[in-house]
């Protein structure tokens, strides 16, 4: 692994949390409305949005590292036709660019809540595109060992889950912040806070459901195809074998451990200390664990070649 | 420009002018890159963009390396800078009319030429001093440029300083002799065989020089080919195994004997018998024994043709109960030498060994040919004996399609003698007054000789450092060697590295007082030298020059370039230093360099196309001579083709077609009438018992060799591997290690091409049933061990090579850790020993070894060493 | 149809000098670490003890073929479809060549090409591979390596000429499936070859010269 792969690792990471995010912040939002009102349900979610760019743009950086020359980087898009790679980075570009939009929009309370809302879908639509086209670079015929159905599952996995936990995190943050400067809010907020995070842990017990249960069935599926694939099982099993360990132990402890008792923390107030810091607990856990796959994802791949 | 862009072109056609050459190539010092090459940035683009209007000329240049080819190299030169090569294309290819197509490495030569890592300037050792200085710096000391003028006054006073302290046999010219210290009263010599073996007494007195090949296009009608220890692909580069193919596409088996499958028999071979290295002799006698006992071989021959074979057909004066077949019966020794004899030495299979035998001696006709390879083993003798033995018990001499006899480097399926030669460039010998007027060097042979200063090239270092040496009948003498002296001519002659016994050469050249070089790179002998003189490489030579490709063709090269930085030519070297010397320079080059090339060029010949005689090959008017340069003197005289037409091809090769004139068949006359046209043997026979051989052999005082062919074990053999040979049990070397010649390489020389270095990575070769018990897998780094050092290489686990046996290229420039005593780069001659056999040849086929896993750090690919930049300024 | 220029290799006559290889290396200045032609060399077989002499061993299906490959100027290129910034294209005469200037250096051909083809060039950051010597073809010349082969088993021609004459079978180990890309490649496959996913032996190249 060199810094073209690392780059690879933090800008698929960086760019799918902040599409999770995105998505999470806005199913929180509408169910704060809901609850509590648009006010309240801003008051939430607005700073945490915020949050969302610098992340997008960090793990847009980072992809230029792996790139041998950067200075041709506007060509990209050129093969939008034919090249799922065009189409990951017109999507990625346009997200930035409309959700971007969006959250100065609503930083601002620029244009009415109608307009606000149809530019939210939009990017919120392009985000999904730009996961789903992540996914479709990978699925090459030459590539047998991540031309599988596990690539989107696991991206969007990894979306959902990262983007949950980023949202659940910022949200603790965001209530320590609204505890200092606006303390007449501070049990609405509570309230609306430990409703996201019951949910959000809710929603990161199952997708680790999902990845503990795909993970079987797709190294049978490497160990069946004999070649290519066992040869890479063999590496995730040989040489990283650690990492392919620690990275399943980590999600385990972060998203189901911390996840269950999030989820029990949440359930009723006085609680909020510890659930704010099992809240950044499960978030750190879970994100040094995708990193972890993530890079079992680019080192263990091997190719259809001579 | 159409669809091309600047950076295709800065691919492509990039150039750089000479001078910035030198500017740039002075400043990025560490990088491969060279003038022509690649470079970042917009100078090379910009220089591209100017090159467009110059669209070069292409160049014949020399290819002068000692590799069994030797073919046409041409370069594409831009102002003054080669972008490229290409090979022979100037008549279209045919099998009987061929292009003489180069190989890989002369391909690389213009990063030989131009690389980074030329020698520029005339430079010492930082920690020298007149007695030697710190001499145990040697081969790790730090290099100070230093003006020409120095360096010569160096060379000079510490040859006299020595000469006049320990006497002339105290200067040592290893694996040469030196025009000018001949001049000058002479050098301690040395001499022995090194590339064919122990074949070179054989060749004359069993065979009266009646060893040659037939012609290649009698190859087309034999029925059976086998190459002994034949890789013609790697040590035949060019043609031969292309020859080879056609002989097999015209329906001949091919066989190949060998202890490894190797790359020619790819395209090639229909059978391989493998066979330990140093046992061919076994697996000769046991198919020897197969056919005499089923009455195969060809009586009539043998009775006629040869003497020894059996009791009744002796040579005059030969004890009857030395003939071969009794031996092989074993009807003296109790031992018949059976296919399960020979097995157990050999590790042939016995049925391979019957069939084998069964197939050589009823299959006519046949081409039973050898290189040179099984030779270059302890007691090597006996494999030739053998050899011949079992290729005239089968009769195939002299006959369409059929011959006997060893075919290797640049003779390989081309017998015959050259239909195309320069002429004598009439720069008379020097002889060297210490030889005790006979020829000393390679393949001397006058043992007898009672005068001779010079030892055998294996005993050189034990020399330096014990102070003695044998001197055949003499017995041993004493010597007392302060000087190794080592301007020579040419990029080969790396005698420190080539030569058996490195560590122990490593110390002799820590030990005298002065060691100077000239060299086109750092190679192994400057590395440990305390002068080295910049060397001009032959496309520097300012007239150009004559290389004699196969018998077909002769290649007329061209200047390339100016010498470059401060190359000089070893002659200008040679007359400076007899100046110095009090030796007329005149004298010493009474020819000059000009005259010669003119005099080579003015009696060239080539043979008439009738095949009766030769004819003058080039047309000189009086205005070629003229412009020809350097005055030069002639006569006009005509030829074949006109001197413009020649230097501007660079080329000239015979055209041929089947049934030509030329199809010649060795020994044919002897066949013919063996009372007329008897071989230049004792008997006038082909000699299979050969008293003159074995009386030969044993004056030189290393061996004794019996007058027919004997299996007696050699040193570092099969036998040695075991702790006790018939129990079985393997001792503290198990495995045999031979040396083969490797692609990288023309022996030593293109060590330092990086992509060379890429493409062939010198890799040891294992196969799975030694690798697997040693936990070792493909790529991995191993430590082989012999008695007389250690290596480290990566290794390539593979099927291909006998078990028991490991195979490493021979070549490469060692690079010892003082510490540790380890060569990292896989120099053979840290394995092999200094060993004395027959004639001197050098035994480098018997070694015996161990290999470990090894686990440290693993080997840096080659290819990513840094190179070796002595002087790192502009 | 258009034309479609293709190279033939007759691997039966190959002895793995790879003179192709450094011919093509000095034609367009290749550094070390970027081979636009490639020789593999695939071997396999095993050794068992005679049945007569206990310590001699017998070669049971020893073999050894080599292949030269280049870049198959594939029918269909995955590389020209998957390239984002459209710097690979084919041409008329089917030669799919890299324009380095519109390169942006991602090495997604890499992950593409089933052959090895596109080769990362280091010092300028871009991929590079086989271009059929297209501007020596224009000249009326032949590629370097074709010129180059010391066993004149390197040729090259239209694709479907070379295949009514040599076959149009190209999976034979260690090469992958034609089906993926359409290699544009004719072979006449050595006698020891073994076919694509069937294959008992294994590369003998170490990885650096690759």
């Amino acid at each position: 692994m060199n810094l073209r792969e690392w780059s690879l690792v933090f800008f698929t990471i960086l760019g799918q949390m902040s599409v999770g995010s995105f998505l999470v912040l806005g199913v929180a939002h509408f169910f704060a409305s809901r609850k509590k009102g648009v006010e309240a349900a801003d008051r939430l979610s607005d700073l945490a949005l915020l949050a969302i760019g610098p992340v997008l743009i960090l793990g847009l950086v980072a992809s230029i590292f792996h790139l041998g020359n950067p200075t041709n980087a506007y060509r990209a898009v050129a093969n939008f036709g034919q090249s799922w790679l065009s189409r990951e980075i017109l999507f990625g570009v346009i997200f930035a660019a409309v959700g971007g939009l969006y959250a100065i929009m609503q930083w601002r309370k620029l244009g009415s809540t109608a307009i606000r809302v149809v530019i939210g879908w939009i990017a919120a639509i392009v985000g999904i595109a730009l996961v789903y086209s992540m996914s479709k670079i990978y699925m090459l015929e030459t590539q047998p060992v991540w031309n599988t159905l596990m690539t989107p599952v696991s991206f969007f996995t990894t979306t959902l889950l990262l983007g949950g936990l980023a949202v659940g995190a910022a949200f603790v943050a965001n209530y320590a912040y609204v505890q200092r400067k606006d303390p007449g809010c501070a049990d609405a907020q509570c309230e609306l806070m430990r409703d996201s995070i019951r949910w959000i842990a809710i929603g990161s017990i199952v997708l680790l459901g999902i990845e503990l249960l795909t993970l079987p069935i797709y190294l049978g599926y490497l160990a069946a195809d004999g070649g290519v694939g066992a040869a890479s099982i063999g590496l995730m099993i040989g040489k990283f074998s650690w990492v392919f360990i620690f990275r399943l132990i980590l999600a385990f402890i972060g998203a189901g451990v911390f996840g269950l008792f999030l989820y029990q923390t949440a359930l009723s107030p006085g609680r909020e200390k510890v659930m704010g810091n099992l809240t950044y607990a499960a978030f750190v856990f879970v994100l040094i664990a995708e990193i972890m796959g993530r890079y079992l994802f680019y080192a263990t791949h091997m190719q259809i070649t001579i | 420009m159409s669809d091309k862009n600047y950076l295709t072109e800065a691919l492509n056609e990039t150039v750089v002018s000479r001078r910035s050459f030198l500017k740039w190539s002075a400043v990025v010092g560490g990088t491969a890159s060279l003038a022509g090459g690649l470079h970042l940035g917009l100078e090379a683009v910009e220089a591209a963009a100017e090159a467009q209007e110059d669209p070069g000329k292409w160049i014949m240049a020399a290819c002068w390396h000692n590799c069994g080819g030797r073919c046409p190299n041409i370069a594409l030169v831009k102002d003054g800078v080669v972008v490229r090569q290409k090979t022979d294309d100037m008549h279209p290819d045919s099998p009987d009319y061929p292009q003489q197509r180069g190989c890989a490495r002369g391909r690389s030569q213009r990063q030989q030429v131009f690389g980074a890592d030329r020698i520029k300037y005339p430079m010492k050792r930082k920690n020298w001093a007149p007695g030697g200085g710190q001499k145990e710096l040697r081969g790790k000391d730090e290099w100070v440029r230093i003006t020409w003028d120095e360096a010569l006054d160096i060379v000079a006073s510490e040859l006299i300083r020595i000469r006049d302290t320990y006497g002339q046999a105290s200067i040592l010219t290893p694996r040469f002799e030196s025009r000018l210290l001949n001049a000058w009263g002479g050098s301690m010599s040395s001499w022995g065989v090194s590339s064919e073996g122990a074949f070179p007494l054989p060749n004359a007195l069993m065979a009266g020089y009646g060893n040659a090949p037939n012609d290649r296009m009698t190859y087309r009608k034999s029925r059976l080919v086998v190459l002994w220890g034949s890789n013609p692909s790697v040590s035949s580069a060019g043609n031969p195994a292309y020859n080879y193919r056609q002989a097999k596409l015209a329906g001949a088996k091919f066989i190949f004997v060998d202890p490894y499958q190797n790359q020619s028999s790819q395209a090639l071979a229909d059978e391989w018998i493998p066979v330990r290295p140093g046992t061919d002799t076994a697996l000769l006698l046991g198919m020897a024994y197969h056919m005499i006992t089923n009455d195969l071989q060809d009586q009539d021959f043998l009775d006629k043709y040869t003497v020894g074979f059996d009791r009744n057909h002796m040579p005059e004066g030969a004890d009857p109960k030395e003939n071969f077949k009794d031996y092989v019966l074993g009807t003296y020794d109790g031992e018949p030498k059976t296919p399960e004899w020979a097995s157990k030495i050999c590790g042939t299979d016995p049925m391979t060994i019957r069939h084998f035998a069964q197939e050589v001696a009823t299959v006519k006709p046949m081409v039973w040919s050898s290189s040179w390879a099984p030779a270059r083993t302890f007691r090597g003798a006996q494999y030739c004996q053998a050899f011949y033995t079992v290729g005239w018990m089968t009769g195939n001499v002299g006959i369409d399609g059929g011959s006997v006899g060893p075919s290797a480097h640049s003779g390989a399926s081309y017998g015959g003698s050259s239909l195309i030669r320069a002429g004598s460039g009439g720069l008379p010998g020097v002889a060297n007054p210490l030889a005790g007027g006979v020829s000393l060097g390679y393949g001397f042979s006058a043992p007898e000789n009672t005068e001779f200063n010079g030892m055998a090239y294996e005993e050189m270092w034990d020399a330096v450092l014990n102070g003695e040496y044998h001197a055949t009948v003499r017995g041993v003498i004493p010597c007392n060697i302060q000087m190794i002296y080592v301007i020579r001519g040419g990029t080969g002659s790396n005698s420190l590295n080539q030569v058996g016994g490195i560590n122990k050469g490593i110390d002799a050249f820590r030990k005298v007082e002065f060691v100077c070089t000239n060299d086109i790179v750092l190679s192994t002998v400057s590395k440990y030298a305390d002068v080295v003189l910049p060397a001009q490489t032959p496309w520097e030579d300012p007239y150009g020059g004559f290389l004699g490709l196969n018998v077909e063709g002769l290649l007329y090269y061209s200047q390339i370039t100016e010498p470059l930085f401060e190359a000089k030519s070893e002659e200008w070297m040679e007359m400076e230093l007899a100046k110095r010397l009090g030796l007329d320079p005149n004298e010493l080059y009474p020819v000059s360099e000009a005259q010669v090339v003119f005099n080579q060029l003015a009696g060239a010949t080539v043979a008439k196309m009738d095949g009766s005689s030769m004819e003058p090959l080039v047309t000189i008017t009086a205005e070629d001579i003229a412009a020809f340069g350097g005055d030069v003197v002639g006569e006009p005289q005509t030829g074949r083709i006109s001197y413009q037409e020649f230097k501007e091809r660079g080329l000239y090769t015979v055209p041929r077609a089947p049934g030509d004139a030329f199809e010649f068949i060795a020994n044919k006359a002897f066949r013919d009438d063996p009372e007329a046209n008897p071989v230049r043997t004792a008997s006038g026979k082909f000699e299979i018992h050969c008293q003159a051989l074995a009386d030969k052999t044993n004056a030189y005082g290393f061996i004794e060799l019996p007058p027919v062919a004997k299996y007696v074990p050699p040193a570092e053999g099969v036998e040695e591997t075991y702790v006790d040979f018939e129990g079985g049990e393997k001792g503290e070397y198990p495995l045999q290690l031979y040396t083969i010649h490797y692609h990288r390489r023309s022996h030593s020389v293109f060590n330092n091409i990086l992509q060379l270095r890429e493409a062939f990575p010198q890799e040891m070769l294992m196969n799975p049933i030694d690798a697997e018990p040693r936990n070792i897998k493909h790529g991995d780094t191993v430590l082989i061990t012999s008695r007389h050092g250690k290596v480290l290489r990566k290794v390539s686990v593979n099927p291909l090579i006998v078990p028991g046996v490991v195979t490493l290229g021979e070549g490469a420039w060692v690079e010892r850790d003082d510490e540790t005593g380890i060569d990292h780069a896989g120099a053979t001659n840290s394995l092999n020993g200094t060993q004395l056999t027959g004639q001197g040849e050098e035994p480098w086929n018997t070694c015996v070894v161990q290999v470990e896993k090894w686990d440290g750090e693993p080997v840096l690919d080659d290819a990513r060493w840094p190179q070796r930049i002595p002087i790192k300024e502009a | 149809m258009a034309k479609q220029l293709a190279f033939y290799f007759d691997s039966t006559a190959c002895t793995d000098c790879k003179a192709c290889v450094i011919a093509c290396k000095d034609r367009s200045s290749l550094p070390v670490g970027v081979n636009w032609r490639r020789v593999y060399q695939y071997v396999g077989g095993s050794w068992m003890p005679s049945q007569y002499e206990s310590r001699t061993m017998v070669p049971i299906n020893v073999f050894s073929y080599s292949l030269s490959i280049a870049c198959m100027h594939c029918e269909k290129p995955l590389c020209a479809e998957i390239c984002p910034a459209k710097a690979i294209t084919k041409d008329e005469q089917g030669i799919v060549a890299i324009d380095t200037s519109k390169c942006i250096g991602c090495r997604y051909c890499e992950w593409a090409c089933p052959y090895d083809a596109p080769q990362f060039h280091e010092e300028l950051g871009v991929m590079t591979k086989c271009d059929f010597c297209k501007d020596l073809l224009a000249q009326g010349g032949n590629p370097a390596c074709v010129d180059a082969c010391v066993m004149r088993c390197l040729h090259y021609g239209e694709l479907e000429e070379l295949r009514a004459k040599y076959g149009s079978n190209v999976e034979i180990a260690p090469l992958p499936r034609a089906d993926i890309t359409l290699p544009a490649f004719v072979l006449t496959p050595h006698k020891s070859a073994q076919a694509t996913g069937e294959g008992t032996g294994w590369l003998d190249n170490l990885p650096e010269e690759l």
